[in-house]
């Protein structure tokens, strides 16, 4: 056992150095002043106190959760009758399906997201809804995959049991099947809410230019205004957020469980 | 007792096989009934055709005088209680059980009435808000038969319902479902490949197998009244031996007449003689119909399971010569070389069948050098000849340490034993006395050594050699000749007695007409 533990140095080295150390070094310069030197540091929350009284601010964090909500809901709303589709199909036909599903995945999100810049280009429409269209295309699979799983695990006797009991396909599918995949879909919500809340690629490409969330804030304050103390801050927040909605989904998950 | 369910020739395959062929079967209200059978046999399927979630093939099936072929699985009067429970992990044992009235949008105070009367009738009292998967497997399963029954169906299927139980609970189970069935007076349909299981609890048994139906008949009928041999032994324990209706009430099995109470068989027709353990009491030697030789005691607990054997199986024995092996040594090099005497079957040698390199086994050849380390024996000559006669063998190492042996070529002689088909062979061999001390398993490694085997003379199938006797004391063997003996099995009679007897008693067996049951021969599947 305790040779065992030594072959995880490698990873608790890498680990302290590629996430632990930059992230002690957001937390250092968000609570500091610019100009610091090597070993004196001028602490201070004016950052914080700038990001919360400017309304400018606090507008383009509403609007990051608001459309990272809407794509969740719109990726829920696609993807569950999708992995439902999927998880009743042949095993192999599964597999396939799977595959097929994080194909896309392959390939960079950039060009991706260029290619849908091009496609939509042509079409007449408001640049939320372009933007809509490039997140919900880009986290759906993430979605069904988690769904799928959670659906395909399921014990097909259970639906039996339900047809046996009376319910006909309907009412076996809202009163067994809903309930036992909300794990998935909690799952699913984790891995696109997130993600979608501190996107900026995708916005920045498809929302033309002065669509401003909270992902492209960050970017702008590290390497257009070299403000570093600044966009530390904003992504402190941004951690607390995703913090925050981790706990509270996980909670929500566990209380369902409990029922 | 009014005809409830009727199958009507019902086929079904999967993927080709065939696992119902034809079966036809009528169930009928209040009753306890089990499909027995091996598992693969085809009563599972039956099962899940009647409740729904299987279609057949062909046939139909009737319910309370309709068919019910198209009638979704969600609209039969039938409940289920399934194999591995498939209780509803989300939801807690008294929405589990209030699931079939949820669906009928029962009134709250009826269910709640409902699922209480139930509980207690599952001895579940104070369980409600237990979650399913924190209880034992003999709790799911209460919960399981109290989801199924809450519905007050005219049916209930239970697929193996006891199978992940232990014996203790399985037992109390049994007795559990068979007062719940006496208490609400419905149909049960209840599945097993377990043989007690199913005596214990049903009013009427239904045999099964490979996907026909045996026999139909009470737990007394099944057991004393087998149709055939597979049912025999299926239910309970056996002796059944090969036999000949000689004429109405008189059959010959193990080389005697015997009376009987069979009759209506063909004269001489072969049938199957069926004797039960229990039956057959042990008197002395003298005074029963045969006599024969204890073989084995095993206790039972109630009782001791003897086997005896009153005809002894077919025999060869064999000389085995215990030598002391002087091991060579070669001064030069230091290696040390030893090998046995051996004996082959010229026959062997005619067919090709022992390569050179064969010897060296058989004459347990070998050779190492001073720190004890294995050396190959590279080097095999000999003048061995496809006849009769005494010959020499030389195995020797790279650098030249050689031993040289006797082999002696040999025609050996079979026992062959036409009255019961039997031909057994054996030869005598070689052998030092530190291999038969190092032996881990004597019996095995003097068939071995000896190269006995025994065979059936019609088909050439190999046959058990279940008898090896000898002599001496393996941790104490001498130089010198010893008698080895090769058997196969005889004929062998399993008895229950309360006495207790000893292995290698003489004992006779006494039976009595009405002990023995004749039975047609099974037809062999195509």
């Amino acid at each position: 056992m305790k040779s065992f533990f030594r072959m995880t140095y490698p990873y608790i080295l890498w680990i302290g150095i590629f996430i632990v150390a930059p992230m002690l070094m957001i937390l250092l310069y968000a609570v500091t002043r610019s100009g610091n030197s090597t070993l004196t540091f001028q602490f201070t929350l004016d950052n914080f106190a700038k990001f919360f009284s400017d309304p400018d601010f606090m507008k383009v964090l509403w609007t990051s959760l608001r459309i990272a909500f809407i794509t969740t809901v719109f990726c829920i709303l696609i993807g569950y009758p999708a992995a439902l589709f999927i998880a009743n199909l042949s095993e192999r036909t599964q597999t396939l399906m799977v595959l097929l599903l994080t194909l896309p995945m392959w390939i960079n999100m950039l060009l991706k997201t260029y290619a849908w810049r091009g496609i939509l280009m042509n079409f007449d429409m408001e640049s939320e809804v372009k933007v809509f269209i490039g997140m919900v295309y880009d986290f759906l699979p993430y979605m069904i995959i988690q769904i799928h799983t959670a659906i395909a695990k399921l014990d097909r006797e259970l639906l039996t049991a339900s047809y046996d009991l009376g319910a006909n396909k309907w009412q076996s599918f809202l009163k067994v099947t809903l309930p036992l995949s909300v794990p998935g879909i909690i799952s699913g919500i984790t891995l696109v809410f997130l993600p979608a809340v501190s996107s900026f690629v995708i916005p920045k490409l498809l929302g033309g230019g002065n669509y401003v969330l909270i992902g492209n804030l960050i970017e702008k304050y590290f390497l257009v205004a070299g403000d570093w103390n600044f966009g530390s801050a904003i992504s402190l927040i941004m951690a607390l957020i995703i913090i925050g909605s981790m706990w509270l989904t996980k909670k929500i998950d566990r209380n369902a469980e409990e029922e | 007792m009014r005809k409830l369910i009727e199958f009507r020739n019902i086929v079904k395959s999967f993927d080709g096989q065939v696992v119902l062929k034809g079966v036809n079967l009528n169930i009928y209200e209040n009753e306890f009934v089990t499909l027995l059978g091996p598992s693969g046999c085809g009563k599972t399927t039956l099962l899940r055709i009647l409740a729904g979630f299987l279609e057949q093939d062909e046939g139909t099936v009737i319910f309370d005088g309709q068919c019910i072929d198209k009638v979704p699985p969600y609209r039969r009067e039938i409940n289920t209680v399934f194999q591995r429970y498939a209780l509803f992990p989300h939801l807690n044992v008294y929405e589990n059980i209030a699931f079939g009235l949820r669906i009928k949008k029962t009134g709250e105070d009826i269910i709640n009435q409902k699922v209480s009367r139930m509980l207690s009738l599952v001895n579940l009292e104070g369980f409600e808000k237990r979650r399913v998967t924190k209880l034992s497997g003999g709790q799911q399963q209460r919960v399981a038969i109290a989801r199924a029954l809450v519905n007050e169906p005219n049916v209930l299927l239970l697929d193996e319902p006891l199978g992940a139980l232990d014996l203790k609970l399985r037992k109390e189970m049994q007795r559990e479902l068979k007062r719940i069935q006496q208490e609400v007076g419905i149909t049960f349909i209840f599945v097993t490949h377990d043989q007690e299981e199913a005596l214990t609890m049903s009013d009427k048994i239904v045999v099964m197998n490979a996907g026909e139906i045996e026999q139909i008949g009470t737990p007394l009928e099944i057991y004393n009244e087998p149709v055939n041999a597979y049912v025999a032994r299926f239910i309970g324990e056996s002796n059944i031996m090969d036999g000949i209706m000689k004429a109405d009430y008189r059959v010959r099995f193990d080389d005697k007449d015997f009376e009987c109470a069979d009759f209506g068989f063909k004269q001489n027709e072969q049938v199957d003689v069926l004797i039960r353990p229990e039956d057959i009491r042990i008197v002395k030697p003298k005074e029963g119909v045969m006599r024969g030789e204890v073989k084995s005691v095993i206790f039972k607990g109630v009782h001791y399971e003897l086997m005896v054997e009153t005809r002894t199986g077919t025999k060869k024995t064999v000389k085995m010569h215990v030598v002391t092996q002087h091991d060579l040594s070669n001064p030069q090099t230091g290696e040390k070389i030893s090998a046995n005497d051996f004996y082959v079957d010229l026959e062997d040698l005619e067919n090709n069948q022992i390569a050179d390199h064969d010897f060296v086994s058989i004459a347990n050849a070998q050779a190492w050098d001073e720190e004890d380390r294995d050396i190959s024996l590279t080097h095999i000559t000999h003048n061995i000849e496809k006849a009769p006669g005494e010959y020499s063998i030389t195995f020797g190492t790279d650098k030249g340490t050689e031993v040289t042996v006797k082999v002696y070529v040999i025609h050996p002689e079979y026992v062959e034993d036409a009255r019961h088909n039997i031909g057994i062979s054996a030869l005598d061999f070689f052998i030092t006395a530190d291999e038969i001390r190092d032996s881990m398993a004597i019996s095995t490694d003097l068939k071995t050594w000896a190269s006995a085997e025994a065979w059936n003379l019609q088909d050439d199938s190999s046959v058990e050699i279940t008898d090896v006797r000898f002599d001496f004391d393996p941790a104490e063997v001498k130089e010198g000749t010893y008698d080895i003996t090769f058997a196969t099995r005889g004929r062998e009679y399993k008895i229950e007695t309360t006495a207790h007897h000893e292995v290698g008693d003489k004992v006779g067996l006494d039976f009595g007409p009405e002990d023995i049951h004749v039975m047609h021969k099974e037809v062999a599947d195509v």
